[in-house]
């Protein structure tokens, strides 16, 4: 070998060396910069954020992180439903229900020093009428009249119409406060200029797509967070953020694994599965114009022949439960009406019946229509499982189709007879669950039902004070519900996150609510 | 001289005058398969969860159902003031993607560059040095088999062998989550960022995070670069003035490393421009499989929610430079190389 050639040889020698001890450099460095920040929670998810200002978001990744940084006049759980004072002291209807009004707690500093006052609430209320966001979050306020300040710490809502439901609807994405004059009051703010509320976190770093970092707030009225900051990383696969968790890359994560990673994860050395109650639910939405579900036998042998309990095991593995009733289980009002009308499992002989007594011949063709690409590749699943159960008895031809969300949410009552949809609260009610899918003003399925009992009876439930009454009401809507069968509900979702097993308290977060109280977390 | 120069000027202005049609064809299309495309930004925002009608009201207040006619006019007004707007989705002006996640895709796309030309000119220099032997074909198997992969099987697989099984490389991203909060962007370049602050240890953090993306996506490329060296080095050995210099008793070993190489590289020069290119518009499967938040990641999020302006402003964008790069690659080969005449 020449001189020169052993020059080339040194060189490559040595580029070989420096790649071999950045590498193994690196790794220490990087193990001793995290073992050092060992307050900070590193979460991941595959949710993605659209708007951090609260006027503008209505999905669940901006949610997750405005829970952190906001706060609302009432707020529900760690563990109970029912609202109770946070930003406020003191709550009540006056009168009727349709004037609601409430005492501020004083003391309270927003994160750039500002004192938190009635002029705030008003403001906050405000711009998220007056900006109609597209997001849609402006809907849950369409019953506010007006909101005005009574004093420097008192507030009075006045609604269009009675609703007992008003001080849950405090408690949602909707009516997180911000400061006067810092928010505009016609636009949304930027996601990249600096966010304040009054929450036990600021927002120190967003990087769209990336990360948002929180800071522990030390000027927080309330309770200090159990560790020093959060950072939640954003990831589009899950097997990617499944491979940060078991290389120690995140500490834990929040929304969303595949039901076999989560089984895997649940077998990992290190790793904790964690299960809290859910408030989330998949059904089957009936189009009632469209042939052949617009033939209430038609629903009814559908109704007949769900598998819940066969998706449950076989296709989630036991990480979600058989549901009966549009209403969650598990909360106040919920009562099992599908499977009182309908039984617990699959029974073809009924639901021939249905069919021959209606004069329909067999099979039945029917398209069920599905899209993996908002609910998860087992709605594949799901629906072979549902295809299975309607096929077995020759009483129906059922085809499978799916469409990507974007074309699939723009289709849904125009061209598709039946289709799966997802739903997961905005407060955590009963009515969160009958409205939006039984009301002929709010029902956003397209499906075409209008009931003219059905409307009374959630009508009357809106304006009832008296709970017992209330919730009597809200049995009497899911009876019918199921006698009407416009749509089928088969599975609720549990609350779940998945962790390193040096991370504590996650369980004390995991409610229906399925609001993930980072501030609750330590490690 | 003097006719050489003034061909390659007007060769130059009819490239740039043809800029504005190309541009103006492209964003006609981009905005016709958009709105071609079942679904538009606001039914992805608010299905499943709002009332059709208020999904129609949304739709009438922000113009959507203007007449397509209106809309385009619109869009090409915009357009010409370079006003590239922003994204329905979040409201993150266009601009500012393509200089955030531009750069992220930038510095993958250099390190992958890297990867690909070095491990594609060795080998395809090999290949060529040594035609018809066991060297020749391995690497030409090599450069086969490496192209045919699809580039996210490749990531997969590096993943799971260096970041899970053995653990000495990092599996996504671009840094650590704690490296990425303390890192004072300046120009968006991770590793020119971390020099700028000083800090060693996220450099270091940065790099590691750079090695397997960049590696997997240079890797796939180089495939090209095997085949087109290896082709180019055969034909520039046979070559009259190679003869001459093996006639002269130079070292087999100076001629083709010292003449017959330098010369074969040269239409190296015009795949590598445009490869580039092409991979600043978004390495769309590596960014997805690392997590990689370039441009191509960012388009597929707002092509998911049928972003029209995101992804309108985003592709004219990068059409621009797809443009502009191909015309600098040209012009590079016409100084490079006398004999390419205009």
């Amino acid at each position: 070998m020449n001189r020169e050639g052993k020059w080339r040889l040194a060189a490559l020698l040595a580029f070989v060396l420096v790649v071999v001890a950045a590498i193994g450099a690196g790794a220490a460095r990087s193990a001793m910069t995290h073992k050092a920040a060992g307050g900070i929670i590193v979460d991941g998810t595959t949710d993605s954020v659209t708007n951090i200002d609260p006027a503008g978001n209505y999905d669940f990744g901006s949610a997750t992180a405005d829970a952190l940084i906001f706060q609302h006049l009432l707020e529900a759980g760690p563990g109970g439903l029912t609202p109770h004072p946070v930003l406020a002291t003191k709550c009540g209807f006056k009168g009727n229900l349709k004037t609601f009004s409430c005492t501020l707690r004083k003391g309270v500093k927003f994160h750039n020093g500002k004192a938190f006052t009635a002029a705030d609430v008003v403001w906050s209320f405000d711009r998220v009428v007056r900006i109609k966001d597209p997001s849609g979050i402006y809907t849950l306020l369409s019953n506010l009249k007006s909101v005005k300040a009574k004093g420097k710490y008192g507030v009075v809502f006045n609604l269009k119409a009675p609703q007992a439901t008003w001080p849950q609807i405090l408690t949602t994405g909707a009516a997180q406060i911000v400061p006067k004059g810092v928010y505009p009051l016609k636009r949304v703010k930027g996601n990249t200029t600096k966010q304040i509320g009054t929450g036990p976190y600021t927002l120190s770093k967003y990087s769209p797509g990336q990360q948002a970092v929180f800071k522990k707030f030390k000027g927080y009225w309330g309770k200090p967070a159990k560790n020093d900051g959060v950072i939640i990383r954003y990831y589009t696969k899950s097997s990617t953020m499944k491979l940060a968790l078991t290389r120690k890359d995140i500490d834990m994560a929040f929304r969303d694994f595949t039901p076999t990673e989560l089984i895997s994860l649940g077998k990992t050395k290190g790793i904790v599965v964690h299960k809290g109650k859910g408030a989330t639910i998949r059904y089957l939405v009936l189009n009632l114009k469209m042939s052949p579900t617009d033939k209430l036998a038609v629903r009814k042998a559908i109704a007949y022949l769900v598998p819940r309990q066969t998706i449950a095991n076989r296709v989630y593995h036991g990480l979600v439960k058989p549901l009966y009733s549009m209403v969650a289980a598990g909360l106040p009002g919920h009562i099992d009406a599908f499977k009182t009308v309908y039984g617990a499992s699959p029974n073809q002989a009924k639901a021939r019946a249905a069919l021959v007594a209606a004069g329909i011949s067999r099979p039945v063709n029917i398209t069920l229509w599905y899209t993996p690409t908002h609910y998860g590749d087992s709605s594949a699943d799901e629906f072979a499982e549902i295809q299975r159960a309607m096929q077995a008895g020759g009483l129906f031809k059922v085809t499978l189709k799916s469409a990507e969300w974007a074309q699939y949410s723009d289709a849904l009552g125009k061209q598709y007879g039946a289709f799966q949809l997802g739903w997961f609260p905005d407060y955590v009610d009963g009515e969160n669950y009958l409205l939006p899918f039984y009301d002929a003003k709010s029902n956003f399925t397209s499906n075409n039902y209008n009931s003219a009992k059905m409307n009374s009876l959630l009508t009357k439930e809106q304006a009832t004070r008296v709970t017992a009454k209330r919730l009597a009401l809200m049995r009497s809507a899911q009876t019918l519900a199921a006698k009407d069968a416009p749509i089928i509900p088969y599975w609720q979702g549990a609350m779940i996150a998945v962790s390193r097993n040096n991370v504590k308290n996650i369980p004390k977060t995991l409610d229906p609510t399925f609001i993930m109280r980072f501030w609750l977390i330590s490690k | 001289m003097a006719a050489q120069g003034t061909s390659l000027k007007s060769y130059l202005l009819t490239r740039l005058a043809l800029v504005i049609p190309m541009v103006f064809i492209l964003l006609t299309m981009v905005f016709l398969l958009m709105r071609v495309a079942p679904g538009d930004p606001i039914s992805a925002s608010l299905g499943g969860r709002v009332p059709q009608a208020e999904v129609d009201k949304i739709r009438h207040r922000l113009g959507y159902d203007k007449p397509l006619i209106v809309q385009y006019r619109e869009y090409l007004w915009d357009t010409a003031r370079l006003d590239f707007g922003t994204t329905i989705t979040d409201r993150r002006p266009v601009t500012e993607i393509i200089k955030v996640n531009g750069a992220a895709t930038l510095e993958l796309t250099i390190a992958a560059m890297f990867v690909a030309i070095t491990v594609g000119v060795f080998f395809g220099l090999v290949a060529g040095r040594y035609r018809d032997t066991a060297a020749d074909a391995g690497s030409r198997l090599f450069g086969i088999v490496i192209y045919a992969m699809p580039v996210f099987f490749l990531g997969y697989l590096a993943q799971l062998f260096f970041g899970s099984y053995l653990g000495i490389l990092p599996t996504s991203d671009r840094a650590s989550p704690l490296t990425e909060a303390l890192l004072t962007p300046h120009t968006n370049l991770f590793l020119i960022d971390t020099l700028i602050n000083k800090n060693w240890a996220a450099f270091w953090d940065v790099f590691r995070h750079l090695i397997l993306p960049a590696t997997t996506l240079g890797l796939v490329i180089s495939g090209i670069f095997i085949r087109l060296v290896r082709v180019n080095v055969i034909r520039t050995l046979k070559d009259d003035y190679i003869e001459a210099a093996r006639a002269r008793g130079i070292s087999e070993r100076s001629v083709v490393y010292n003449h017959a190489f330098r010369n074969a590289l040269v239409p190296v020069i015009t795949i590598v421009g445009l490869q580039m290119a092409l991979l600043l518009s978004g390495a769309v499967l590596t960014e997805t499989t690392f997590n990689w938040p370039g441009i191509g990641h960012q388009l597929i999020f707002y092509l998911d929610n049928r972003d029209y302006a995101a992804v309108q402003g985003i592709i004219v964008v990068f059409a621009l430079v797809v443009v502009f790069i191909s015309l600098l690659i040209d012009l590079a080969s016409a100084f490079i190389d006398p004999r390419i005449r205009y």
